[in-house]
């Protein structure tokens, strides 16, 4: 199983829990799984066209997926999945 | 945080506290990576505010700030072994006043923080205000110092 760390924003579809678990071999997996646990994650998740929209950041392990395969980076056995928004503003 | 403002300006400063409780007892200086993230423009443009392709890289800090992702994911891991909740998200506007602007509406995605301005306006006397941002509605939040 892999550990999902899930920000405050979409805890309201994973029961108020800001840890689960989800299978899969790669990010991309583990959200279509997260998705058949808790419906609707993955559209808060993905754009229209199917790709993960910018402001999500999201880590395997500590490293940023977009330094590795994005959401087709592979998993193994005990990674962990963080997704966190950007923070970001401006005057 | 005034330090911190002041010492980056003309650019904006950011970054995080958290605490217990809702009493900060814990300081995130967080670098502003506006200019140098390839990101950042993609997020104010997927949130429809602030463009930022049409300004120069060397003046982008200075009307934004997007926190660089990897030092706000240690901040978050550095939280939780700390156990402490995230309490606060800060930031300076060098030249306007503290209140958040369509930008920071729009992209605030932490419905659980209050968001913090420092205002370094009037130079010499920086203006801090605190707001709730949650699903675009903008309602002042108390704080005090102690
Ligand atoms: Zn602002």
């Amino acid at each position: 199983m892999i550990k999902v760390r899930i920000p405050t924003p979409l805890r309201p579809l994973t029961r108020g829990q800001g840890e689960v678990e989800a299978k899969g071999a790669s990010v991309a997996e583990v959200i279509a799984n997260l998705d058949s646990i808790h419906p609707g994650l993955k559209q808060r998740l993905y754009d229209e066209t199917g790709e993960l929209r910018r402001f999500v950041n999201i880590y395997v392990n500590e490293e940023d997926i977009r330094f590795l395969k994005g959401k087709e980076t592979a998993l193994k056995e005990g990674d962990e999945v963080s997704i966190v928004p950007a923070i970001a503003g401006g005057r | 945080m005034v330090a911190h403002a002041r010492e980056l300006n003309p650019f904006e400063c950011c970054g995080l506290l958290a605490g217990r409780n809702g009493a900060v007892v814990h300081h995130y200086r967080i670098t502003n990576t506006v200019a140098n993230d390839v990101r950042a423009a993609q997020v104010f443009d997927e949130a429809h505010v602030k463009g930022l392709r049409h300004l120069p890289e060397t003046t982008r800090a200075e009307v934004a700030y997007f926190m660089d992702p990897k030092e706000m994911l240690a901040a978050f891991k550095d939280m939780r072994q700390r156990q402490l909740d995230l309490i606060v998200i800060y930031h300076s506007h060098t030249a306007s006043p503290a209140y958040p602007s369509t930008t920071d509406i729009g992209l605030a995605y932490y419905p659980e923080a209050a968001y913090l301005i420092i205002s370094l306006e009037q130079k010499s006397k920086p203006d801090i205000r605190a707001y709730w941002i949650r699903d675009r509605q903008v309602v002042p939040a108390e704080f005090h110092s102690i």
